[in-house]
């Protein structure tokens, strides 16, 4: 008897659950199979999530019609600079912070921890300002330039996270084997923090692919969007017989992303939580 | 000691901190040293030049004047993020928890999959569920209200109805991450623990408030607060969803810094939205010290 009521339990808790992951696909599952129906049967209210017919003409149409490629490639442009630049401006912040000691260490770090939770958008208008005589806006420079400094607390205060859990022990055995700073830096301390570095890496890309608002108010014109800037146009300029391409649009632009989240899952969770900034 | 001696690193340290720190100057520091500077002027498109400084005006017009916008805002910020997070730690409290019921064989596949709402670009779900879930005409939500034989609702038009669209957007968008930190924490809660209490005849409610609860609050806490802090500063979600420029729902539901970005970019009243930047400046920074001071005084 009692077995049998636990058994029950079961079922219905994986119903539940199978309802809930169902939940959390909708969406998802919606646009997908928009992009991939051919009949035009989304207007009418017998739509089924297995499409009666495919096709890959909405795919086709994003690619082809769509200045999408120019979109990706300026999205990778962006990311790929940003990511770099800020790796590179990062590590040697965070190694200084994280080593050295000096007057005004801890007010730097306490101010980069306050200015981290403050919002960029609120001083947008006055970047915009401030770029704006100096040719900087509807630039890739200019934007480059806002996103590194959007990240850069983030960066720097997760590398020193990480730096700090790395015990001193281990450089101070390699100065006494004759290694200078920098080889302790470069051979030792680096390979152990390759984890951390990809995932701080990996958030400053993320954060430059999805990023959309400052793209779309400081780059004006269809081919400087970026991949985010071009899905928001259109879907801007939306009536409902492009919701199909819009559909597809989203998939082909998720798809990256999706791959670099799962591939990196594992690695995301300890790489944040060794740095101790999350969010 | 190897590394501690100062003098010797002092040039070196600040060597390697000054790129950093000048690009947050630059693109941090000095801009919100700006905004403080506009919000005393009376900048806007008319006078984007010959502006001149006017005082205190703006903040009196954002914190005195209820129609102004600005306190409506923030009031919604508040039932925004009040409701957000108690939504989100109950119901992602009663998923991990049942996630981690013994016999659950399929609980990796699950969580897998319950992964992906945090896993999309945001604003990609976001404007997904715009234009797939909400769109009043072939929207997958009116098409399924038809199929029940109920009228469509435009869900973003209405204040009450976009409010908990967005809100139900963002619990979707939050909670595989909230669920995830419960679900860890949980793990690691000592199962001995429970013995006892199962001995006893406690029964689930009783076992989460008395043990569960207590056990996981210290582990789950620098995330509830980082999320409290999100929550608040939620931009997208309302933003995109009926906010966008050209192409407002006419809902008239504003958060903070969607309340910010219109006033700077829509109706250009620079010297206004600055000076409500400001507002929410010293408002986060309050907020954060209080955090700080809290958590030093619970670590003490």
């Amino acid at each position: 008897m009692r077995k049998k009521i636990e058994r029950t339990g079961l079922v219905l808790l994986n119903l539940f659950f199978i309802a809930v992951c169902f939940g959390a696909l909708v969406p998802i599952l919606y646009a997908f199979s928009v992009s991939l129906n051919a009949s035009n049967s989304i207007l009418g209210s017998d739509f089924s999530f297995i499409p009666r017919q495919f096709t890959f003409a909405n795919y086709r149409a994003v690619i082809i019609e769509q200045p999408v490629l120019l979109w990706f490639r300026n999205t990778v442009i962006l990311a790929v600079s940003s990511v770099a630049i800020s790796l590179l401006v990062a590590i040697p912040a965070a190694y200084s912070l994280s080593r050295f000691r000096f007057v005004g260490r801890l007010k730097i770090v306490g101010g980069l921890v306050l200015l981290h939770s403050f919002p960029a958008i609120l001083s947008m208008f006055a970047i915009y300002r401030l770029l704006s005589p100096i040719g900087l806006v509807n630039t890739k420079a200019g934007i480059v330039l806002i996103y590194i400094g959007t990240m850069a607390m983030f960066g720097v205060l997760n590398l020193k996270g990480y730096f700090d859990s790395v015990p001193l022990e281990i450089e101070e055995a390699a100065s006494i084997d004759g290694a200078n700073t920098r080889q302790t830096v470069t051979t030792i301390l680096l390979p152990l923090a390759k984890p951390t570095i990809i995932v701080t890496g990996i958030m400053v890309l993320i954060f430059v692919w999805n990023e959309y608002i400052y793209a779309i108010t400081f780059m004006t014109g269809a081919r400087n969007y970026t991949l985010a800037a071009g899905l928001y146009s259109l879907q801007a300029t939306e009536m409902s017989g492009s919701w199909p391409v819009f559909a597809s649009a989203s998939i082909v632009v998720s798809l990256p992303i999706l791959v670099i989240f799962f591939m990196t899952q594992k690695h995301m969770q300890s790489g944040l939580t060794a740095g101790g900034v999350k969010g | 000691m190897w590394k501690l001696k100062t003098d010797k690193c002092v040039l070196r340290s600040w060597l390697c901190l000054s790129p950093s720190l000048l690009i947050i100057g630059l693109i941090i520091v000095f801009p919100m040293i700006y905004t403080a500077y506009i919000s005393l002027t009376n900048m806007n498109i008319y006078n984007w030049f010959d502006f001149e400084i006017i005082g205190l005006v703006n903040y009196g017009r954002a914190l005195l004047v209820f129609d102004s916008g600005f306190l409506h805002a923030l009031s919604v910020t508040f039932l925004w993020t009040a409701a957000n997070m108690i939504l989100q730690l109950v119901i992602a409290f009663v998923m991990a928890s049942l996630l981690n019921v013994g016999k659950l064989r399929l609980r990796r596949v699950y969580k897998t999959i319950l992964m992906f709402p945090w896993a999309m670009p945001g604003y990609v779900s976001i404007l997904l569920w715009r234009n797939g879930m909400f769109n009043s005409q072939f929207g997958l939500l009116n098409q399924w209200l038809d199929r029940l034989g109920f009228d469509p609702v435009r869900w973003l038009a209405d204040d009450v109805t976009a409010f908990i669209s967005c809100l139900a957007v963002n619990l979707w968008l939050a909670l595989p991450f909230m669920i995830m930190i419960i679900d860890g924490a949980l793990q690691s809660v000592d199962k001995s623990y429970y013995e006892s209490a199962l001995i006893d005849g406690a029964g689930w409610f009783d076992r989460s408030v008395k043990l569960t609860i207590p056990a996981i609050r210290p582990i789950i806490g620098p995330a509830v607060i980082i999320t409290l802090f999100t929550t608040f500063k939620q931009f997208d979600v309302i933003y995109l969803l009926t906010q966008q420029v050209g192409a407002k729902t006419g809902a008239n539901i504003h958060t903070v810094l969607t309340y910010t970005y219109e006033t700077a970019f829509v109706t250009s009243n620079y010297g206004y939205s600055s000076a409500i930047s400001m507002c929410i400046f010293a408002l986060l920074m309050g907020l954060t010290l209080l955090v700080k001071t809290k958590q030093r005084r619970r670590n003490a």
